[in-house]
């Protein structure tokens, strides 16, 4: 799939996978006329766009995709929302999933999509998932059964972890006789719930409306400057999450940002943010040595 | 008249002879710290671990009661310890100051006068809360007991009258009765869109279903509001009660009704108040089968979100409770009728519950009295933002716009002068000072452009760009915008975008059209009022504040010194004092310069964080835009 960029026109090719199809689909009918003016090719898809758009494939940077064909998003999807086909568009290169992902085998060994559970790489993923103790799991079957809700089950478990893993979820979604796609949809449209392990430290950036006028975009970029990550990200050693959450209430102190769930800082401002990573870092390292 | 449980009935009259109204004279020695939010962030733990030390080393331990109420509203002076029965006010205690108070105030009878509150109008210091301007100006109904009581004590609340409206409900057999009485009292939902309460419930009343559903809507999720949070933080019981009497209204002689709080996750002292307030409720069987021995059940459980603005939303928030994505439906079928798990639901907000227990204890033309003709009884606000008062302010409706800023919340910061006040979170609009004189009340705001939304007041000075602060409540509904429907999940994030092109000098005029178009558009096609209301910002944005917004479009220019790329950061070289202040707080080594020279911006590396103009004590580093003199920008 490397070269895949067929029509030569330096514009980006349409992607061999696409969510509903939305253009092959309507071709041809009389609302593609309409349609046709609008923009397929728009790159920036808004988030939460049921089935309309594409789904794009990201670039390596010297050229070509990062897609090894492996077919693994399909097959993970939660609610089989991605179907894989040659892309019409491109009829002289039918999609040949085989070869696609014998030769991204030959380029480049070692390198993995890092899905532990569906790779179909036969390497080992670089990323060793995180052992998931099920006992503490039992208390939010047992609340279940007590007749507990769906996001309530949600929150003891995330109590209990730190966030939310994909098998316990997985449990939960068997004990109440859902589909794991309902579940999983109802786990990803609240902000409040993680799909992934946080740091030690997790850092609550308030984004409330008192603090925006404030100057908490400016603290929130300092961390991210001084975490060298990304907002929503966690740090490679395991420390520091850095999130934000949209009002905590205690505006009088605006700018105001959260460590953990009990300690809070008010008054933040760019300095102070940097410096309160430092100083947890500098107590880190102290505290292994 | 009916049983009423006795042991209700003893405790109340012997607690209310001992112990009497807010300020009563009473000899019991009480130390009132406030553990409301912000002043727990300001370190109420440290005072309180303070003040119990003081007390134990003077063998007052026993005899010296200590506290911890909900908040006392006055945020900004946090964390706020109250002394009774003299009523003194003492402000922003630090743990040091904690001996000498409690040697002079609790064993003595004296007054730190350097400790006390300073009225900054006049410079004189005032000791009794009930003088401070910022309480004084306030009519409290629904926060009467805020501040006063153990949120964790219903005793307290019952020795301040607390679940008398519920005994004489029970009392007069009469459900529809009290629906009357909320009808007459002119009693609007406080959540945000003002629908008449009594209306809500007798509708509710009249669909049959096989259960009713009584919900209290806690979600609050506009930023910048914390109303409903201080009322379940401060006086769960207050909320509890006039749910209770709502499950009696509509649904005691009407088949089975079960209640829900819905509340935020990101509330935890609330959730944890209001968890304790049921048990004792269940305890004293004011919750349960047979309250009161009236032969009435209702139980109320608690449902926590997760952070999802829409689930404010009346068919999101039964979603939710439902265990789904919280996604609303189209209103042509009612909550009233088709609710939670499709049966008929009273949904309500907070503060409207709260206000009901007032209302039946003094009636509904005492709440009358209260207000406008069309907007009754109080308005409890959040003032935060660029005002010297930030906190919790309730208001009769119809008080100014300038009153609760100016006298109640003590005005601008020094040296800002006033630019406007963002009511409604991200529904609403914003208001320019030739509005200030306008009375607060439903209507009123609604004709402005605004809306009473549920009740935050976000007030901004001359150093907030009104493009930026638009831009910030229409990400912030494109990012809550729930997917479901395209007008509000495609028109936000567009008309987004061209504000980011107007902030970054970008945007051409044909913008400012589409822009004021999508609005439009975006607000006719959305399926509930998230979508429906989001254009509101931008609107009076564009209506009042045109002459900032066509600054960045035609002179690439932002007035405000806010928006990045319109913006650069010099050194003024005279006033610079050569300190390193800012040489230190620089990230990215823009700034050098020997000591006691005046330092050089390197504008190539500069990334524009703000941390030197923070860091400078002299006001050398300025912000400029455009060819226009140094604008300040966010002063701390
Ligand atoms: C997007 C959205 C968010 C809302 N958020 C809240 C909220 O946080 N709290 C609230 O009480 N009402 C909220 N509402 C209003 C509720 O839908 C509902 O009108 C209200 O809770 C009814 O109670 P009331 O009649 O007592 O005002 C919201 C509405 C919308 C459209």
């Amino acid at each position: 799939m490397a070269d895949s960029n067929g029509n030569g026109n330096g514009k980006r090719p349409r992607t061999a996978v696409q969510a509903g199809g939305v253009e092959a689909a309507l071709r041809g009918s009389a609302l593609y006329e309409v349609l046709k003016g609008i923009d397929f090719e728009r790159r920036q898809l808004v988030g939460k766009s049921p089935g309309v758009g594409l789904l794009d494939l990201t670039e390596k940077p010297g050229g070509g995709y990062n897609c090894y064909a492996c077919t693994l998003c399909e097959r993970v999807c939660p609610v089989d929302a991605i179907e894989l086909e040659y892309c019409p568009e491109f009829p002289e290169q039918p999609f040949d999933a085989e070869a696609a992902r014998a030769a991204a085998l030959a380029a480049g060994p070692g390198e993995s999509c890092g899905a532990a559970s569906a790779c179909v790489m036969g390497e080992k993923p670089a990323f060793v998932q995180v052992p998931v103790d099920m006992r503490l799991l039992d208390p939010v079957i047992a609340g279940i059964r007590s007749g507990s809700g769906l996001i309530e089950a949600m929150h003891a478990t995330q109590e209990a972890y730190g966030y939310l893993p994909r098998v316990a979820l997985e449990a939960i979604a068997d004990e109440m006789h859902l589909d794991f796609s309902r579940v999983y949809g109802v786990a990803s449209f609240y902000s409040q719930f993680r799909l992934k392990p946080v740091g030690k430290y997790v850092i609550d950036v308030c984004m409330g409306t008192a603090c925006h006028v404030a100057g908490a975009p400016l603290v929130l970029e300092a961390f991210s400057q001084e975490l060298e990550i990304p907002v929503g990200d966690t740090t490679a050693d395991g420390l520091f999450t850095l999130q934000t959450v949209n009002c905590v209430g205690a505006c009088a102190l605006a700018p105001v940002v959260r460590l953990g769930s009990d300690e809070t800082f008010g008054r933040m401002g760019p300095s102070e943010a940097r410096r309160l990573v430092r100083r947890l870092r500098k107590q880190e390292q102290e505290a292994t040595r | 008249m009916t049983p009423v449980n006795p042991i209700i009935e003893a405790r109340q009259t012997a607690i209310a002879a001992g112990k009497g109204a807010y300020l009563a004279d009473d000899s019991r020695r009480e130390i009132r710290i406030c553990a409301g939010t912000a002043c727990h962030a300001s370190g109420r733990v440290a005072l309180k671990k303070a003040v119990d030390a003081a007390l134990a080393e003077r063998g007052l331990a026993k005899k010296v009661a200590v506290i911890e109420t909900g908040c006392h509203g006055f945020c900004e002076q946090g964390p706020i310890m109250v002394l009774r029965p003299q009523g003194i006010f003492y402000p922003r205690v630090q743990p040091k100051d904690v001996a000498e108070i409690v040697d002079t105030s609790v064993v003595g009878d004296g007054i730190v006068e350097r400790l006390l509150y300073k009225d900054p109008a006049t410079g004189r210091p005032v000791a009794a809360e009930r003088e401070i301007p910022f309480y004084a100006l306030q009519t409290r109904i629904v926060l009467g007991l805020n501040g006063k009581i153990d949120p964790f004590s219903l005793d307290d609340y019952l020795a301040h009258g607390g679940y008398t409206a519920l005994t004489k409900v029970l009392a007069e057999r009469d459900p529809s009765g009290v629906i009357d009485q909320v009808e007459r009292s002119g009693l609007r939902g406080r959540g945000g869109a003002g629908f008449p309460t009594g209306r809500k419930w007798r509708t509710s009343r009249a669909n049959p279903g096989d259960v009713h559903y009584i919900i209290c809507n806690a979600d609050e999720g506009d930023p910048g509001a914390f109303m409903d949070r201080s009322v379940l933080e401060g006086n769960p019981h207050s909320v509890i009660e006039g749910m209770i009497i709502a499950a009696y209204a509509i649904g005691a002689d009407n088949g089975p009704v079960a209640g829900y709080v819905y509340v935020r996750h990101e509330y935890p002292f609330a959730v944890e108040r209001l968890r304790a307030a049921l048990d004792q409720a269940r305890e004293r069987g004011l919750l349960g089968t047979n309250i009161l021995g009236s032969g009435f059940d209702f139980d109320i459980r608690i449902n926590q979100g997760a952070g999802a603005f829409v689930c404010g939303e009346s068919t999101a928030l039964t979603a939710s409770i439902e265990g789904l994505r919280g996604m609303p439906r189209g209103k042509h079928i009612r909550t009233a009728a088709h609710g939670l798990w499709g049966q008929p639901t009273n949904l309500n907000n907070v503060e409207s519950y709260a206000n009901v227990p007032w209302i039946i204890n003094h009636g509904a033309e005492a709440f009358t009295a209260v207000g406008t003709d069309t907007s009754k009884g109080t308005k409890i606000f959040s003032l935060t933002g660029k005002v010297v008062n930030g906190g919790l302010i309730e208001v009769p409706m119809g008080t100014t716009l300038r009153k609760v800023i100016f006298d109640i919340g003590g005005g601008m910061l020094p040296g800002r002068s006033f630019k406007a006040v963002q009511l409604g979170g991200p529904s609403g609009g914003c208001l320019p000072s030739s509005l200030l004189d306008e009375p607060i009340d439903f209507e009123s705001l609604l004709a402005a452009g605004s809306m009473m939304g549920s009740g935050g007041m976000v007030v901004v000075d001359d150093s907030t760009c009104m493009v930026d602060f638009a831009k910030f409540f229409l990400k912030f509904t494109a990012e809550e915008s729930c997917g479901k429907c395209v007008p509000c999940r495609v028109g936000s994030t567009r008309m987004l975008e061209i504000l980011e092109r107007i902030s970054a000098g970008e945007a051409t005029v044909d913008d400012i059209d589409l822009l004021a178009e999508l609005a439009d558009d975006v607000a006719e096609g959305s399926l509930c009022a998230l979508g429906g209301s989001a254009p509101n910002p931008v609107l009076s944005t564009l209506r009042y504040f045109k002459d900032e917004v066509m600054a960045h479009v035609l002179e690439h220019r932002c007035p405000a010194g806010v928006c990045r790329p319109l913006i650069r950061y010099t050194i003024d070289e005279k006033a610079c004092t050569g300190c390193r202040a800012c040489v230190s707080a620089c990230p990215s080594a823009a700034i050098t310069g020997e000591r006691k020279q005046p330092h050089i911006l390197d504008q190539a590396l500069c990334i524009k964080c703000d941390a030197c103009r923070q860091a400078c004590r002299y006001d050398a580093v300025r912000v400029e835009s455009g060819a226009l003199a140094p604008a300040g920008r966010r002063r701390k």
